[in-house]
């Protein structure tokens, strides 16, 4: 059976870091389905390292991870000429809404509050991407 | 005496070797149950992920792995919303376990009645809704702020007054009641305007708190009423939520506030001026920090530098010019 959903399956690559593996499992899950290739991190240290290893064509991240938050991540990706055109976007909870700003300031191009919508992922992920 | 003494000894140490044997078995045995547990999950994941997806896995679930497959989606549903959330509450409507809990929500036994209501939440089934919101009453903490968390996963909108009431009645912690609202979300604040008129000072404090930080700049008018309120910790709330949501029309009656008789509310004011972008109000700014007490005479001199760093630069320069002044002069510099 194909499990892609899309006509011209998208062969993009993307990280995901995140230190809840369910997250990961989910994220996963819903990026393979929409056709994308997926790498995944479990704390920040991990995903900077995968990034720049196999310099995924979008990043999704947790913002709270261990070793580096997502917005040290996100900041540390800009600082590289390699890997600073890679878009971001943050996952965060609730709670952290107000830090929004913040992660925008570190250079991410868009954030989804946990808990997420995965059509709203493959959706944002869809129009990033097709904004390149 | 010497015969009974050793009889006794070792009758106790063949009963200690039976105890050590039960424990080791039964050690055994929940090593297994967990084992076994961790197996069915790592087979029943991918059943789970193609139910949110909108595929029908049910059938493959067999009868004994139910239980861990309705905790796995149950895991799952704290992670998602939208219409993958719907499905997880169709397969627990669907197959009864709405049912189950909702009727172990009346149970006699206290923990009981708590991990029901924290299933209910899992499980996102708005049919749990009026049930949990009836059980807000429930004698013991440990149930209401399961319920109040699991209001707060359903995105409750009919339990915000209920919610914010237990609270001001000191049934719900803060923190329990702030977090429900905030998982409600901004669909809150409808039900959170009204309490501004709230007979308990504490509940409209909380509510304006909540509103700074669920509402934006549609609110102004309520805020604004709020910055006349008798309770100075609602004047204060208030300013600060006028503060994060960028109450820009606000700003006349923000610098009223400059001019409270509680330090408070002078200190929010002065933070929410800051936050709002007037540069009108940069001088009185200035005199506050000059002359008022620590803490809004501090705000202020932050406010002051974040509108205008050259003027308090200039104004810190000059001669007797106040502590306050001075340290944001100093931070503009460092962080130059």
């Amino acid at each position: 059976m194909n499990k892609t959903e899309d006509s011209s399956p998208p062969s993009a690559l993307i990280l995901v870091a995140d230190d809840d593996e369910d997250i990961r499992r989910l994220l996963r899950f819903r990026l393979e389905r929409a056709g994308y290739g997926v790498i995944e991190a479990r704390d920040g240290e991990e995903a900077l390292a995968l990034a720049l290893e196999h310099r995924p064509d979008l990043a999704v991240m947790d913002v709270m991870m261990p070793k580096a938050t997502g917005y040290e991540v996100t900041r540390r990706l800009r600082e590289d000429e390699s890997t600073r055109k890679i878009p971001v976007i943050l996952l965060t909870a609730r709670a952290q809404e107000a830090d929004v700003s913040r992660g925008f300031e570190a250079g991410a191009d868009d954030y989804l509050r946990k808990p997420f919508s995965p059509q709203e992922l493959r959706a944002r992920v869809h129009a990033i991407l097709g904004r390149r | 005496m010497v015969e009974f003494l050793t009889s006794c000894a070792v009758v106790l140490a063949g009963l200690g070797g039976v105890a050590a044997a039960v424990l080791g078995l039964r050690r055994l045995t929940l090593a297994r149950a967990e084992q076994r547990r961790l197996d069915a999950e790592a087979r029943l994941i991918p059943a789970a992920l193609e139910l949110l997806d909108g595929m029908e896995p049910v059938g493959e679930v067999s009868e004994q792995d139910v239980d861990v497959f309705a905790a796995l989606l149950g895991r799952f549903g704290r992670l998602v919303r939208g219409v993958e959330s719907e499905r997880i509450a169709e397969f627990f409507e669907h197959h009864g376990w709405v049912d189950y809990e909702l009727g172990r929500l009346n149970s006699r036994r206290p923990w009981r009645r708590a991990t029901a209501a924290f299933a209910l939440g899992d499980m996102g089934s708005s049919r749990a809704i009026p049930a949990l919101i009836q059980r807000l009453q429930d004698s013991e903490p440990d149930v209401r702020a399961a319920v109040a968390r699991s209001l707060g996963r359903l995105g409750a909108t009919d339990a915000v007054e209920s919610v914010v009431g237990g609270f001001a009645s000191g049934r719900l912690p803060g923190s329990v009641a702030g977090q429900a609202l905030l998982s409600i979300g901004s669909s809150a604040v409808r039900g959170l305007r009204v309490l501004n008129e709230a007979e308990d000072p504490a509940a409209r404090a909380f509510a304006v708190e909540l509103i700074g930080l669920l509402g934006d700049a549609s609110d102004e008018d309520v805020l604004v009423e709020c910055l006349r309120d008798t309770s100075a910790e609602v004047r204060a709330n208030a300013a600060r939520a006028l503060g994060r949501v960028g109450a820009e029309g606000a700003t006349l009656e923000l610098a009223e506030r400059l001019d409270d008789g509680v330090v408070l509310v002078r200190a929010a004011a002065a933070a929410a001026l800051a936050a709002v972008g007037d540069h009108r109000v940069v001088a009185r700014l200035v005199e506050l920090a000059q002359q008022d007490e620590f803490e809004s005479a501090r705000a202020a001199a932050e406010a002051a530098a974040q509108l205008d760093p050259e003027g308090v630069k200039r104004a810190s320069s000059a001669a007797g010019s106040a502590v306050h002044l001075n340290e944001a002069a100093d931070l503009l510099e460092l962080y130059a």
